[in-house]
């Protein structure tokens, strides 16, 4: 059997569904009188169709053909979910939580501290660097330095051995050590100090690191 | 007449074309339809015997001439008789006598068991009637993709039948 596509297998089902008018469907008829390859084709094709048309109620009532596949059936399946009254509700409930997670929340973070402490004393937020010492030291230190934060700013040094050695309050970037506090410190041992900083009203504001250091033994 | 021309052959390969043609132009349920095709038959065995088929054309195109022009006497006939009462619909109904309708049974039974993306193409198409270039928007997919899957769909159940 010849393999060859005939012309007018294209127009079977136009023929066959009536679509098909004047000299175009004499042509077509005249053609299947000529070809019997085309009339076994359309004698089937009919007998489909017929089919489809008797009982295509039953065929196609299990699973409804689903409608164009865009993205509208679904926005309007989510848009009907509310109504339009719901939908303002929702829409100003979501744009004062926008309000409160950008706007409002970030204030509250400036006025909190900007740090915390915890048991080992880790230090987080604003930092506090102290400046001397901070290595080993062949004398006994007459002052302790850190670094300034701002104005108004109260500064408490504590200096610890195995335990707090000796502490004090001071507006100044420094503390002069006392001569009753230097007698206590002596070479070989090591030492730690540490500043916290306080603002105006007490709050805390910045703790520096725990710095150690060793006062070396002269020979 | 042709000399290589055997009537018997001519009636056993021409009677289902010019049945179809007939049962299509005036629909199964015109009772008279059989009657045409017998005279049609008559009509062309007559011709060939006297000589009026003389090879101008091909046999078949005789034939066509002839049920065409029967068809449209019977037409002229009926109307002339029913004038003043609606027409009778002329839609063809292929589904009356037993044996088709037993196709159809089967062949349904075949279409339910297709994938749904071929059911749902000879629904739109066939069923519903929509053009390809419809049903091509309706399902999101090419002209040329609803070809393909009617085609397919038919290979299908052409092998489902077979069975």
């Amino acid at each position: 059997m010849s393999m060859k596509r005939c012309k007018f297998e294209d127009q079977i089902d136009n023929y066959l569904l009536n679509r098909l008018e004047g000299g175009d469907r004499d042509k077509f008829e005249e053609h299947y009188f000529n070809c019997t390859n085309c009339f076994q084709k359309i004698e089937e094709r009919n007998d489909l169709i017929a089919a489809i048309k008797s009982r295509g109620a039953s065929i196609f009532k299990e699973e409804p053909v689903p409608e164009r596949k865009t993205f509208v059936p679904t926005f309007e399946k989510i848009y009907s979910f509310f109504t339009p009254r719901q939908w303002a509700t929702a829409a100003i409930s979501a744009a004062l939580l926008l309000v409160a997670v950008f706007g409002i929340l970030p204030q509250f973070r400036k006025s909190t501290p900007q740090f915390f402490l915890s048991e080992n004393e880790v230090v987080r937020g604003e930092s506090l660097s102290l400046i001397s010492p901070i290595i080993d030291v062949k004398v006994v230190p007459s002052f302790f330095e850190w670094k300034q934060l701002g104005q108004d700013v109260e500064y408490k040094i504590y200096i610890y051995n195995d335990k707090l050695l000796w502490t004090a309050s001071t507006k100044e970037n420094r503390v002069d050590v006392p001569e009753d506090i230097k007698q206590l410190m002596v070479a070989g041992e090591k030492y730690s100090w540490q500043v916290r900083a306080f603002s105006s009203k007490g709050t805390l504001i910045a703790v520096s690191s725990k710095v150690q250091f060793q006062i070396k033994a002269t020979e | 007449m042709p000399a290589e021309l055997n009537l018997d052959e001519i009636v056993q390969k021409y009677r289902p074309v010019v049945s179809f043609k007939v049962k299509k132009s005036l629909g199964t349920r015109t009772p008279d339809w059989e009657d045409v095709v017998n005279e049609v038959i008559t009509q062309v065995i007559e011709k060939v015997k006297k000589g009026e088929f003389r090879g101008e054309s091909s046999i078949g195109t005789f034939i066509y001439t002839i049920t065409s022009r029967r068809i449209i006497d019977y037409i002229r006939q009926k109307t002339k008789v029913l004038k003043g009462i609606p027409e009778p619909s002329i839609l063809p109904d292929p589904c009356d006598d037993t044996e088709s309708r037993e196709r159809a049974r089967i062949l349904g039974e075949a279409i339910k068991r297709l994938k749904p993306k071929f059911k749902e193409v000879l629904d739109l198409y066939y069923y519903q009637e929509l053009s390809r270039e419809e049903v091509a928007q309706r399902l999101g997919i090419s002209p040329r993709r609803v070809s393909e899957r009617l085609n397919y769909a038919q290979k299908l159940l052409r092998k489902m039948i077979k069975r």
